[in-house]
């Protein structure tokens, strides 16, 4: 982390790398940050509120999902990124020193701007929708922001590390994330939960960090205590994976 | 004087075969295992020491090099010092920035521009943003890119992508620096000038660890030499000795490989065989070593085994660190070289040699009539041997070959003479032959 403050210059550098070639001779550039997210709650939206009728609460549907579809696809996205940031620049690795960290952090950092333009879509979404602002509970955005940032890390440093090793972590990636998808009140609320599967169902870190996020901005109320679990989960995943990580690094070079 | 590397009893072990296991072969292998147990090796046995207890150490200002052949344990030794990579036994210390110029534009990234890549390559060396900053215009100047600062690497030629990582990864002015077989690349001008900045870092006291095939580089620039034997120390002094020595096995070697070969030619094939090529001296004996301003003869002595027609043959003359230094075609030559069935021997007059001091060996082949097509499995290839230039040493002598030079020199007391007087009158010319 010492070393990470002193490579400061390399992170924003290898960030900016991993955005401006992400939109180098793409025409649409930043509009993907949102269009992603929009596309994806327009599909549900259609589905939920016309196909099959699914209670929210009195909350718009559009609204409901979208608050949860972008810190969802930040996390898709950043743990994607992520876990083949090394994978992706072995020559590099494998040539020069520096603090290894820094790809996979980069990796996040850049979808981190994506997510910052996508939530942008949110305030106007909750002027559309007359939504009132409940100015105590955006105080507790950056701490569940921040919860979540703990998760990614912990688990996309692992899955960095260990795909270097192990490709198979690539696959087991993207299929993970489209079950975690459904494990998650993304496109339904946890009220469609079943009572008893409740206290298994908030294990999944995401469920708090997804919760917390409709409490404070839709429903006007602080996050209640389903956070905690989701906070511990999170900072034991963060420092489980970065021990990991830091325990393989100089190993990366000898796998060729 | 400041010890800037230390390497002590370092060793570095690679399991092999390992990274390879996946679910499937191990599923073979257990079933395998189940009926033959004899016949399965255990995973993780396959070991390789990459380098076996190596100790040396640089102080600073002084400059060494890496030799011996490929698997010998080079790029391992630059990776452990590179903290790349950890030793699996003893111990490695350096002192000071380190920079490694090992693979030249490993960080660039094809979509962005020069200048990005600059900035980024330059923060992957461990600059900071203002440093680069302040070199920026240096290093745009030393790679020659200017107006093509703004386009996309992935636009460059491979030599300008080359000539920006060096220009990235030397401006940094380290108190190490590591220079693996990167300056093989590139144009002559370029390796020269690159050549010059190396020297130039050395001279404002960075201590520089050489890793080259090119033996007359290593020479030139560094004063002690480490040479590696399938990561073990074979020998560590001073360059020469260990070039020497280093040369002395690589003869060894390649004549021990040609030796062997040479037996099983297959000239039955194509009905031609090249049994011997040598290269002698005046009076038709091989002399300790021959002199750069002396004549020689190259021989190549075939069996044909049955009647080949006009043929063409190429001889090469190489150099010890591979670079051919010359070839001679009868082709271009239009000598008209008729084969029939028997023994032969195909003569090549040198007046005079003209080799600078080096280590060399020859090479020939024999080729169909329009010069395109191997008439033998292999080249025939000689002993090496040694020339004496007129150079005492290598450091006084550079380049390839010794034409004989004929001096002389023009003098005129007249500054900046306007044209039509310098053409009216011609300055005074002195002149003086000297004959060889």
């Amino acid at each position: 982390m010492i070393n990470l403050f002193h490579s400061r210059d390399l992170l924003r550098e290898w960030t900016s790398r991993n955005i401006r070639a992400r939109y180098q001779q793409s025409v649409l550039g930043w509009f993907w940050a949102i269009i992603q997210p929009t596309a994806q709650v327009a599909i549900y939206t259609i589905v939920f509120t016309m196909v099959v009728r699914i209670d929210t609460e009195n909350i718009p549907y559009v609204i409901f999902s979208y608050i949860a579809m972008v810190p969802w696809t930040l996390l898709a996205t950043s743990l994607t990124d992520m876990s083949n940031s090394l994978v992706d620049n072995m020559t590099l690795v494998n040539k020069i020193y520096f603090p290894r960290e820094i790809l996979p952090i980069a990796a996040l950092l850049a979808r981190l701007m994506d997510f910052g333009v996508a939530a942008l879509l949110i305030i106007v979404l909750m002027a559309i929708y007359k939504v009132s602002v409940f100015p105590l509970g955006l105080l507790f955005l950056p701490v569940i922001l921040l919860i979540q940032l703990f998760l990614i890390l912990g688990i996309g440093l692992a899955t960095a590390a260990a795909n270097v090793f192990i490709r198979d972590i690539r696959s087991i990636i993207v299929l993970g994330l489209q079950l975690w998808f459904y494990a998650s009140p993304i496109i339904y609320p946890v009220s469609a939960v079943p009572e008893n599967l409740r206290p298994y169902y908030y294990l999944n870190p995401m469920n708090g960090i997804i919760e917390a996020y409709r409490d404070v901005l839709l429903r006007s109320h602080l996050p209640g205590s389903y956070l905690v679990p989701a906070a511990v989960i999170s900072v034991v995943l963060f420092i489980v994976g970065y021990w990991f990580f830091k325990r393989v690094e100089f190993q990366f070079a000898d796998i060729v | 004087m400041k010890r800037v590397i230390s390497f002590e009893n370092v060793s570095k072990k690679y399991k092999l075969g390992i990274a390879r296991t996946s679910l499937p072969s191990l599923v073979a292998q257990g079933v395998k295992k189940a009926f033959r147990p004899s016949a399965v090796k255990a995973p993780g046995n396959d070991v390789l020491w990459a380098l076996k207890d190596v100790s040396f150490d640089l102080e600073k200002g002084q400059s060494m090099a890496l030799v011996g052949s490929n698997g010998a344990g080079k790029t391992t030794t630059l990776k452990l010092l590179a903290n790349i990579t950890k030793p699996t036994s003893g111990r490695i210390e350096t002192s000071g920035k380190l920079s490694a110029l090992i693979e030249l534009g490993a960080g660039f990234h094809p979509d962005l521009t020069g200048r990005e890549n600059i900035y980024l390559n330059g923060s992957i060396l461990g600059l900071k943003r203002h440093e680069i900053h302040g070199r920026f215009e240096e290093i745009v100047e030393f790679s020659e890119l200017g107006r093509f600062i703004d386009t996309p690497v992935k636009r460059y030629s491979s030599g300008m992508i080359v000539r920006l990582g060096f220009a990235v990864a030397s401006c940094i002015e380290p108190e190490i620096l590591l220079v693996d077989e990167v300056l093989a690349v590139g144009d002559a001008s370029f390796r020269q000038k690159s050549l010059k900045r190396i020297q130039s870092l050395i001279h404002a006291g960075t201590s520089i660890l050489f890793v080259s095939h090119n033996l007359y580089m290593v020479q030139a620039v560094c004063q002690k030499a480490l040479y590696l034997k399938k990561g073990q120390v074979q020998l560590w002094d001073d360059t020469k000795k260990v070039i020497e020595a280093y040369e002395h096995d690589l003869h060894a070697e390649r004549a021990s490989k040609f030796a062997g070969s040479a037996l099983d030619l297959g000239g039955t094939e194509t009905g031609l065989e090249i049994t011997k090529v040598e290269i002698l001296g005046v009076n038709g004996e091989r002399p300790e070593r021959f002199m750069s301003n002396q004549p020689a003869q190259i021989r190549v002595h075939y069996n044909a085994y049955q009647d080949m027609g006009r043929v063409s043959m190429s001889i090469f003359v190489i150099r010890s660190d591979g670079l051919t230094c010359f070839m001679l075609r009868t082709k271009l030559d239009k000598f008209n070289l008729v084969v029939e069935r028997g023994v032969g021997t195909v003569l090549v007059d040198l007046e005079p040699l003209q080799l600078i001091t080096g280590t060399y060996f020859i090479e020939a082949w024999f080729l169909d009539e329009a010069d395109s097509i191997g008439l033998t499995p292999m080249g025939g290839r000689s002993d090496w041997f040694t020339v004496k230039g007129s150079a005492r040493s290598y450091e006084e002598s550079s380049g390839v070959y010794e034409p004989i030079g004929r001096w002389s020199h023009q003098h005129s007391d007249m500054i900046a003479a306007n044209e039509s007087q310098s053409k009216t009158t011609p300055p005074v010319s002195v002149e003086s032959r000297q004959a060889e």
